[in-house]
């Protein structure tokens, strides 16, 4: 049952960091592509950890696991924040879907 | 161990090398700087998927520290942007 | 000792000790290296972050991560949706919008948790104006912010 559920779990992050990569690949700007990036590739690592977690040998090692989660939350946010506004800085403008 | 651990790891490295090739061409120098929120990401789950794939747990360590030095950069600039932001604007 | 601090010492030794028990996934061997260590953490978080300079709200966490982890993974399916049916799928815009938020660190909070929300990535904060990147402009930002922005406001002690 464990393992059933740890398969669907690790395959969904699987997923999400895929559809991460896609988004990157096929957005116009570097401000969508952050979108795709920040947002879809730590929802796949929270997937990952989850479905290993749940296999873990014991409550700590599960949770350490766990732990891994916000601290990389923390520098994705921090840093796509800090991407963002550089290239604002840098003067990109946002793509806008009238110009096309 | 699902036995899945080791091909998803290889498939989360396609990715990351697809995505590192993506975001080198560009176009602009703020694109190249999403490699640092790629390596955080993605470098952190395949260092866990291998762990668990017979890596041993060590590698759990190395994907932990990994996080928390990303999260110590990610923060520093958050409170470097703040002192600045306070009296200028970059 | 003044009890602020004996109830800071209490506090902080039992989180660090917990952290210490998942860093070594429960092994025994382990405590007297911890015990080294959990008192040195101690000792350099009552220095660098005196008891009371800032109090976080337990409540406030509490509902702050129930609301982010819900809506982060509303977010990630959001963007991976689109993702998948590409360019043609998005009508990106930027959006500007007043904070109300009283001290600067939480209004940096939320310029950085917007990063991970649904829809958005924060741009610029200047003061209390804070400038979005939103990836479909047609989606209900605003009451979204508005909402993080009470929650993050109970975290800090604040109110909005």
């Amino acid at each position: 049952m464990i393992e059933l559920v740890s398969t669907l779990l690790l395959s969904v992050g699987a997923f999400f960091y895929f559809a991460g990569t896609l988004g990157l690949l096929r957005f116009p700007d570097v401000y969508c592509r952050l979108h795709a990036l920040a947002k879809a590739d730590n929802l796949g690592l929270g997937f990952i950890l989850l479905g290993l977690a749940i296999q873990a040998e014991s409550l700590a090692a599960a949770l350490k696991l766990v732990l891994i989660w916000p601290l990389v939350l923390a520098a994705s946010a921090t840093v796509s924040y800090a991407i963002a506004r550089r290239a604002d800085t840098l003067g990109i403008k946002p793509w806008r879907r009238e110009e096309r | 161990m699902t036995g899945l651990e080791f091909p998803l790891a290889l498939f989360l490295l396609t990715n990351l090398v697809v995505a590192l090739l993506a975001a080198v061409r560009g176009p602009t120098a703020a694109d190249r700087m999403l490699l640092a929120l790629l390596f955080g990401t993605t470098g952190v789950g395949i260092l866990v998927l291998l762990a668990s794939a017979g890596g041993g747990s060590a590698l759990v360590d190395v994907a932990l520290v990994l996080a928390l030095l990303a999260a110590v950069t990610g923060v520093t600039f958050a409170r470097r942007a703040w002192h600045a932001g306070e009296k200028s604007d970059d | 000792m003044n009890p602020v601090m004996m109830i800071a010492i209490l506090r902080r030794g039992a989180l660090l000790s917990f952290l210490w028990w998942i860093l070594t996934e429960g092994r025994r061997d382990a405590w007297v290296a911890g015990f080294v260590a959990i008192g040195a953490a101690l000792w350099l978080s009552l220095r660098l972050c005196a008891p009371r300079s800032t109090q976080i709200s337990v409540g406030g966490l509490g509902a702050f991560l129930g609301y982010f982890i819900w809506n982060s993974v509303r977010g990630g399916v959001q963007v991976a949706l689109l993702a998948l049916r590409g360019r043609r799928a998005l009508h990106p815009g930027t959006l500007e919008l007043q904070l109300n938020l009283a001290s600067p660190a939480p209004r940096i909070f939320v310029a950085n948790v917007l990063a991970l929300m649904p829809g958005t990535v924060s741009v610029r904060l200047n003061g209390k104006r804070l400038r979005l990147h939103v990836i479909d402009e047609r989606m209900p930002i605003v009451a979204e912010v508005k909402a993080l922005e009470v929650l993050i406001a109970r975290m800090f002690g604040e109110r909005v």
